[in-house]
């Protein structure tokens, strides 16, 4: 019963500064603890931060609910036509598309008119910041992607998924290739030459190796996205207008990833292990593939997936080099009954400082540009990657990315390019037949 | 047609409709006249307000859906019939048709073989623990669709499942990939099926046999019948009506097989090889947004199921012409 | 004591092989689940993989049950609160009118029941979306009412006890006790209840199931975990630990556990009552 009435009197206290400071409409049951509730996936949201936050403030419990990123979107729809439990909402930037369109964005506080209090001034976040004041610290493209066509800001970025190769140097070792990550990032300089180092290695296999479905990448269609996000333009061709113009059948970068992602299909060199399957899991722990496309975010997946690999992996510039996969934007629905508590921590959980925490620990590359010539950043190294300098590799690629134009059914679109690639790896279709039906499919999703 | 819909819309627990009608036959005047019917609205009136709005009312506002382009969060406007005709025009239409149709041939008849020979062996009065038996083959059938699912899609793992742990075995045979190959993931899911629902199908059967008098089986016995015989010449034709019965039941149960396909992947799978109707009809809607041509789907569904109906009722109608029981 | 066995009913052993096969295929997915979940991954994902038992079930069962944003024994309750109210509701409304439509007689009865009966045969997804917009009406949305409402009556449960009451209690009774003066509603609790305790049981018992393992409409309908169902809660533990085989096979074995609980009791019952809605021939 102590707890709760201090909890209750440091509550009203904050009230009290904020009514004061005409920052907020009390809230109606203003002496209960503050819930906030975290729609989210993967690991958007870390434990740790969040146990910092808590600590940071007793009056707040922050309950994070995961689901798959496409349920969660699902969810998120549903959730807007009835309102809901959450106070921030995840998504995944290749739904920002869909999220900034139309009147979609009414689904989201418009962030802009939202101003921090100064509950986390001690912790690094002055009061009195809207979105436009914090904008400054965020690499500008990546921020653009939180930003509606109506201008209103839904969402701010978590990472930027940065992509680069992680490689298993022992196994490199025994094909008699070169274990040095220098070394390996000049072995290839294209995806052409990347292709050919896999076949190199592939020829090593021994053949009950071979039966038992190993390979050099865990899934050559990964090469696909990879591919395509070196591009400038994917699907949707920026042409003034919100939607943007489809270009889903003209664009040439689209037909030189898919025939590169095929190449590699034919060359055999992918395990076929779909990431995120329990065959891939198992195959990390045995050593069935070599290497991995590795958006900064999965390192802390192969970590806790392998723990056994540790010092086994390292890290080297991914062919042609920037890559980008992923990235998080964190929203807060226009029907959460919490707004100011949920943007209070938003921009604290966002902030450069957390982000690098978050970095150090989990391997989420900071979308925070402030950062990005930080010593902190550039220096830190990773164990389990054989003290790879992932803070530098990684933000030598960041910062080589261009923006994409994200439209309003790209991920629709990037899942249907990847059952068409499927199909190819499978060898259930041809590579011209599966192409015409992947176009075929997306004419479907734009038709009725 | 008489179900109970369990999570998948499966039916369960089917009754008999044309034994129902050849009672009503011999009473033209149901009911029993003392009684007051004048009760009959009370009684039936809370279950038929619920059930009207609950039940009748999302289908009629269905029907009404699939004639707009219907997206909640964007636009809706009246589409006249381009739902139908889109669906008739899309190739994944077609290929949930086929899908739907294997997955149903492949879980339904052998399970209907294992479930006779099953009832078959277990009809014997002298079988020790019968009751045991029969209780352990309703197991299955209560357990939830997605924990079974998850231990299922393990032992089918491509690369580290068990069941390809044991094909690995044989020398000079590849593993079978579940998912990818069309036949394989529709074996998958048929297994899942077919265990669910196969000892509750022995049980239907063995009721039916269990009414088979004992003494048509001890006169075929004097006459010499060897078992085999018994089994063709007595049990077999008893059991018409239950296998025409067991396999409508289960075409019902069939078209709405969601659960199984959908956590094995949720698009159906690469190259849509296991995309059923009502997986395609909830991703239309949930994951596309497009809820008019969902009820589309629906209502195509709904057509395929009286259609098939109908069919039934003409076979049932000619084996009860025919003298069947 | 010895009795002259006639041939046509003597049992071999390839029929108790056959019983023991199926019961093994029956049982195994059980046991697996509590090997995965007891066992470490690298023990699973040996080959052949280990198929004893190992020492982690209560570790993982205790990481199930507090897992963050599952609320495991909340879901539980839940369901059970669901299964029972949708069970109970479900024999009332549809003894009710079962009894009317087996008994009574009234204008535009054989219309209701051929109306019923008709709309048996509509698959359940079809009306999903629509559902959804109305329970959103309703502001039934994210409540355990909202699995409830719908699922108080359905046309199945009534034409079930229509049957049975029509097989089982004979109108000679009933005429009689009406005779005597005993009004309709006292017919109905007096002599019609009692006489059908036995099926009403078994129609409340396969309700509770379905209610049970429902997953379409609660992964549609409910959106906070302190809301969900076992079944959501269960699809919840992938996102939440990524592929950990032992936990999601300990979440499905303690999903399933009160089942296989409850079928101990009631699993006889459940067996007649499956036989009793069998075509006899």
């Amino acid at each position: 019963m102590k707890k709760l009435t201090t909890r209750n009197a440091f509550l009203g206290v904050i009230v009290a500064i904020a009514v004061s400071a005409g920052l907020l409409t009390v809230p109606a049951k203003a002496a209960d603890p503050i819930t906030l509730t975290i729609w989210t996936f993967g690991e958007v949201i870390q434990p740790g931060l969040q146990r910092e936050y808590q600590k940071l403030h007793p009056e707040i419990k922050i309950i994070p609910i995961k689901n798959d990123v496409d349920p969660l979107h699902q969810k998120t729809i549903l959730s807007c036509q009835t309102g809901g439990p959450a106070d921030i909402i995840a998504f995944e930037v290749p739904y920002s598309g869909y999220w900034r369109t139309g009147n979609r964005p009414n689904c989201f506080q418009d962030l802009r008119q939202m101003k921090t209090t100064d509950t986390n001034a001690a912790a690094g976040v002055a009061a009195g910041l809207s979105a436009t004041d914090i904008k400054k610290n965020y690499l500008p493209w990546r921020w653009e992607q939180g930003v509606a066509f109506n201008d209103s800001v839904i969402g701010i970025p978590t990472d930027v998924g940065g992509l680069q190769v992680a490689y298993r140097s022992d196994l490199f070792k025994k094909a008699g290739l070169p274990t040095d990550r220098v070394a390996v990032s000049k072995l290839w300089p294209t995806w052409e030459k990347f292709i050919e180092v896999g076949q190199k290695y592939v020829s090593k296999l021994t053949p009950a190796e071979k039966k038992s479905n190993k390979g050099f990448i865990d899934d050559a269609g990964s090469i696909y996205a990879a591919v395509m996000n070196q591009g400038t333009v994917k699907y949707y061709q920026p042409d003034g207008t919100d939607a943007g113009k489809l270009v889903y059948k003209t664009n040439p970068q689209i037909k030189k990833a898919w025939d590169t992602t095929v190449k590699a299909l034919n060359a055999g060199i992918g395990a076929r292990l779909g990431q995120f399957t329990s065959d891939w899991n198992i195959g990390m722990n045995k050593g069935a593939m070599a290497t991995i496309l590795a958006p900064a975010w999965m390192l802390d997946y192969i970590k806790k997936q392998a723990p056994d690999t540790k010092g086994k992996w390292d890290i080297a510039d991914l062919p042609v080099g920037g890559g980008n996969q992923g990235g998080t934007e964190l929203a807060i629905p226009s029907y959460s009954k919490n707004k100011q508590a949920a943007y209070d921590f938003l921009t604290w959980y966002l902030a450069p400082e957390q982000q690098l925490k978050v970095f150090k620990t989990y391997g989420l590359f900071p979308s925070t540009s402030v950062l990005y010539d930080d010593a902190a950043l550039l220096e830190y190294k990773d164990e389990f990657f054989s003290n790879a300098p992932v803070g530098q590799i990684y933000t030598k690629g960041v910062l080589k990315l261009k923006p994409i134009f994200e439209g309003e059914l790209q991920r629709k679109i990037d899942s249907t390019f990847g059952a068409g690639l499927g199909r190819v790896a499978s060898k259930k279709m041809t590579s011209e037949k599966s192409y015409a039906l992947v176009i075929s499919d997306i004419d479907k999703l734009f038709r009725n | 047609m008489t179900l109970i819909k369990d999570s998948k819309g499966r039916s369960k627990a089917p009754l008999t409709p044309w034994k129902q009608k050849s009672k009503k036959e011999k009473k033209p005047l149901p009911g029993v006249a003392s009684l007051n019917g004048r009760w009959g609205y009370p009684a039936i009136a809370p279950f038929f307000m619920i059930f009207l709005i609950f039940g009748v009312a999302p289908v009629a506002y269905s029907i009404y859906i699939s004639f707009f382009k219907w997206d909640p969060l964007g636009t809706s406007e009246f589409n006249g019939l381009n739902n139908f005709i889109f669906l008739l025009q899309d190739s994944d239409f077609w290929l949930a048709i086929r899908n739907t149709f294997s997955i149903w041939a492949l879980s339904t008849f052998p399970q209907m073989l294992i479930a006779i020979s099953l009832a078959a062996i277990l009809r014997n009065r002298r079988l020790k623990g019968k009751s045991f038996w029969r209780t352990i083959l309703l197991v299955p059938n209560i357990t939830s669709v997605i924990a079974i699912t998850i231990v299922f899609q393990q032992l089918f793992g491509r690369d580290y499942g068990l069941i390809n742990g044991i094909i690995g075995l044989i020398p000079g045979v590849d593993h079978i990939d579940f998912i990818e190959g069309i036949i394989p993931s529709h074996i998958q899911i048929a297994t899942m099926i077919t265990w669910r629902w196969v000892g509750y199908n022995t049980l239907i059967f063995l009721a039916s046999m269990l009414a088979i008098p004992d003494e048509l089986y001890e006169s075929a016995s004097v006459d010499g019948a060897t078992k085999w015989q018994q089994f063709k010449y007595v049990t077999l034709p008893s059991l018409k009506n239950t296998i025409t019965f067991v396999l409508i039941v289960g075409t019902i149960g069939g078209l709405q097989v969601f659960a199984e396909p959908q956590q094995l992947a949720a698009d159906g799978g690469s190259t849509k090889q296991f995309l059923t109707l009502t997986l395609f009809l909830y991703n239309q809607a949930f994951l596309n947004n497009k809820y008019g041509y969902a009820a589309a789907i629906g209502i195509a569904i709904t057509v395929i199921v009286l259609i098939i109906s109908a069919i039934n009722f003409v076979i049932t109608r000619r084996i009860s012409g025919e003298g069947g029981r | 004591m010895k009795r002259n066995i006639p041939k046509w009913q003597k049992t071999s052993k390839l029929h108790y092989t056959m019983l023991s096969l199926i019961t093994f295929l029956s049982i195994f997915p059980f046991y697996w689940m509590f090997i995965v979940s007891s066992n470490t991954d690298a023990e699973i994902s040996k080959s052949p993989p280990s198929l004893v038992p190992g020492p982690r079930f209560m570790e993982v069962a205790h990481k199930v049950l507090t897992a963050e944003g599952v609320y495991f024994t909340k879901a539980l309750t839940n369901t059970f609160i669901v299964g029972i109210a949708i069970a109970v509701a479900q024999v009332i409304f549809s003894a009710i009118a079962g009894f009317a439509f087996a008994k009574l007689h009234f204008k535009g009865r054989r219309f209701s029941i051929l109306f019923v009966v008709a709309t048996m045969m509509l698959p359940s997804q079809l009306g999903i979306v629509p559902l959804f917009i109305m329970a959103n009406k309703l502001h039934l949305v994210n409540t355990l009412y909202a699995l409830i409402v719908p699922a108080l009556v359905t046309a199945f449960g009534v034409f079930w006890m229509r049957q049975i009451i029509d097989a089982q209690v004979p109108n000679e009774i009933l005429e009689a006790a009406s005779i005597d003066g005993a009004s309709v509603p006292r017919v109905f609790w007096s002599i019609v209840l009692p006489s059908i305790r036995q099926s009403a049981f078994v129609l409340g018992l396969f309700a509770f199931l379905a209610a049970w393992n429902d997953y379409l409409w609660p992964t549609i309908v409910l959106q906070s975990p302190e809301k969900f169902t076992l079944q959501v809660a269960l699809t919840q533990l992938k996102p939440l630990y990524g592929l950990d085989y032992a936990l999601q096979m300990g979440g499905a074995f303690l999903a399933t556990a009160p089942l296989l609980i409850l079928f101990i009791f009631v699993g006889r019952r459940l067996v007649s009552g499956v036989m009793d809605g069998a075509i006899k021939g």
